[in-house]
């Protein structure tokens, strides 16, 4: 039986040289911006004769290594079907194989990046229940066309279709049916982001922090190579101008921070899509790059709504899907079904994606009681440091007394937020840390209930319930703290396959358990 | 929180325990004489030496004495046909309800201090969690595990 062998398109190759690029980036900037620096810039390199260029002969020896580099990936790079299996060769000095049984692929997620649009191709990763390695997937193909894409798609569900027959013989069902070759359902959209939303996604978003961030580690990366003694007298010059100069161009850095923000964010997002068919969510997104990200139905454990007080404030709310399996590190891993959504808006397309659920029940809320222990504890701790900043800094240090109040508020807002709802199936809970979440999940994927009490917790009859189910390569936890004891029972009970809590407490309190 | 979980956990295991505060007591002590042997020849104030003295005795106390105690008797467990509970906890007490259906393997262990003493653990993983239960004599611990992985292929899923 001889078997078709795919290449890659030509293009991986050029993929592959600036992906090595990428990785070359940092060192080159140091080579070079460290002689640009020591020896009177770039021209020095040119004045020094042959010496002097060195670096740049070495620099232009790199890229061409990885350019070959590039090139023979992509010559060497084979994948093919044979026996259910997708099979995988390659390698640049190592010859690998990798063999992927149809029926283990768990998803095959599209990218688009900017070398794929124009050529109607795209990168292809394939994963599996158990990706092993941390954000790496089973398998890649840096660039294929559309059709190479649908075709890998075509063999997976034959090979799938050809598994279920098989079972099918075995289990000696009398009618052993022609294999029906039916096409699979046309895929639905169910929601498509408006300009609207994607704004304010951008513009609330916390993306800001990430720009920040990176900037400061831009710097201080850079920091040896920074000639600090020239920038110093022109500080002191500039402080001279006061404060007033400081605080605007920290307030101009931020704002173009933030702009920057913005500008990724609306890129990342651009023309977000749900899609579904009968057993996976498609979700598509971006301008430059674009994703598309597979869920099967049945990997999802359970489902997120979350609001930072902004968007709360407006009814705007994020919602994630917590997965299982996938590839751990990966930043794709806590998969967003709705960047950012009025719940008006994502109720009903929730309402169809999972039927079985209920998006709207009512609360059991958190005992009037308990409602010191949501800022008692953080109370405790904050006394002394308070104290200390406005001993050492007094007068202005009793500005941290300001913090008593926020502390208060924030506890109270906890409070008021905490709450649960069990259903038949399906354990609702909702929880404020700052933003508000709320977790929906159904009894068969909860892995384990925890239910954890402090002395003063007892003392008041008060107890925090906790459940956990799998996401990525780990757990999720959902947790309400200070509940009433006989919430931690009740849920208990929900939870206990065997039933014999729930007799028990049937007993006790029989008008609980009226449904 | 009416009832308990039936099962305790092994009464040697409040002995090695015992074991785990002397050692961490003895470490403690040995520092707790270095900063003696410091305070004596910086002309440090006198009362320091009541201070360390106080610290190891104190410590000694709480890890050697009451708090194995308490967490002896804490320390809970049920095996049920289909589910476990554990319950344990020093301040905080805590108590773990895992369905048989969720379990994916179990494991026992046993380091060198727990075998001297004919005690090894058992941890029960899910596909999210990871529960121990820390001093079962060998024997119990592994027909334990047994019992778990043939009830744990046995449950069913009722959802």
């Amino acid at each position: 039986m001889s078997e078709t062998y795919y290449k890659l398109h030509p293009v991986s190759a050029l993929i592959n040289f600036v992906k090595g690029l990428k990785e070359l980036i940092v060192p080159f900037l140091v080579v070079f911006g460290v002689n640009l620096f020591r020896d009177g810039g770039i021209s020095a390199m040119f004045n020094q004769g042959w010496q002097g260029l060195i670096p740049v002969l070495i620099g232009s020896v790199v890229l061409v290594f990885v350019l070959i580099a590039g090139i023979i990936k992509w010559k060497r790079f084979v994948y093919w079907f044979e026996d259910g299996e997708l099979r995988i060769e390659y390698g640049l000095f190592v010859k690998k194989k990798r063999y992927i049984p149809f029926d283990r692929i768990q998803s095959l997620n599209y990218t688009e990046g900017i070398f794929h649009r124009p050529l109607g191709l795209v990168k292809v990763k394939v994963e599996t229940a158990g990706s092993g390695k941390v954000g790496q997937a089973e398998a890649e193909l840096t660039a294929i066309s559309r059709e190479d894409a649908d075709r890998i798609e075509r063999k997976m569900e034959e090979a799938k279709r050809g598994v279920q027959r098989e079972m099918a013989v075995e289990s000696d069902l009398a009618a052993v049916e022609e294999p029906v070759v039916e096409e699979k359902k046309p895929t639905k959209t169910l929601y498509r982001m408006t300009m609207k939303e994607l704004l304010v996604l951008a513009t609330t978003s916390g993306g800001i922090g990430v720009v920040l961030s990176a900037a400061a580690v831009f710097l201080s990366q850079f920091s040896e190579l920074i000639p600090y003694d020239a920038i110093y007298e022109e500080v002191m010059l500039f402080l001279r101008f006061g404060y007033l100069i400081v605080a605007l161009t920290i307030f101009v850095a931020l704002l173009i921070a933030w702009v920057i923000s913005v500008i990724l964010a609306i890129f990342a997002n651009y023309q977000f899509t749900i899609q579904t068919d009968e057993d996976h969510i498609y979700l598509t997104r971006g301008l430059l790059e674009k994703k598309k990200v597979s869920v099967p139905f049945k990997r999802v454990q359970g489902i997120k709504i979350s609001q930072n007080p902004l968007r709360e404030l407006f009814g705007y709310a994020t919602v994630t899907v917590e997965s299982a399996g996938g590839s751990i590190g990966d930043k794709d891993e806590k998969i967003r079904l709705f960047p950012l959504a009025k719940k008006s808006t994502m109720l009903p397309v929730l309402q169809e994606l999972f039927p079985d659920m209920d998006w709207e029940p009512a609360m059991a809320k958190a005992p009037k009681r308990s409602i010191h222990f949501y800022y008692r504890l953080d109370f405790l701790w904050m006394v002394p440091f308070v104290a200390a900043i406005g001993y050492y800094f007094y007068p202005y240090g009793l500005f941290a007394l300001l913090i008593v109040p926020v502390i208060v508020l924030l506890g109270i807002w906890q409070h008021k937020t905490a709450g649960y709802a069990l259903a038949n199936r399906q354990l609702t809970m909702q929880f404020r840390g700052i933003g508000k979440h709320t977790f929906f999940m159904l009894k068969r994927r909860v892995q384990a209930i925890d239910v954890t009490q402090s002395y003063f917790q007892r003392r008041k009859g008060l107890a925090s319930i906790q459940s956990t189910i799998k996401s990525g390569m780990m757990g999720a936890t959902a947790r309400i703290e200070h509940m009433e004891k006989d919430d931690a029972s009740r849920i208990l009970a929900w939870y206990e396959p065997s039933g014999q809590r729930a007799a028990h407490t049937e007993k006790s309190q029989p008008e609980l358990f009226s449904g | 929180m009416e009832h308990q979980p039936k099962n305790q956990i092994s009464r040697k295991g409040l002995r090695v325990w015992r074991l785990y505060g002397m050692i961490q007591t003895a470490i403690l002590a040995v520092l707790m004489i270095g900063a003696g042997v410091l305070t004596y020849f910086f002309d440090w104030p006198q009362w320091l030496y009541a201070v360390y003295a106080a610290i190891i005795i104190v410590y000694g106390a709480l890890f050697i004495y009451l708090f194995p105690k308490i967490r002896w008797e804490r320390w809970r467990y049920e095996v049920r046909e289909q589910e476990i509970e554990l319950q344990h906890g020093l301040f905080i007490v805590k108590r773990t309800l895992v369905p048989m259906v969720r379990v994916q393997h179990v494991d026992t262990e046993q380091g060198p201090i727990l075998r001297k003493y004919d005690l090894a653990e058992i941890s029960i993983s899910t596909a999210a969690t990871t529960h121990t239960i820390p001093a079962l004599i060998t024997a119990e611990a592994d027909e334990l595990r047994a019992r778990i992985s043939v009830l744990a292929r046995v449950a069913e899923d009722d959802v």
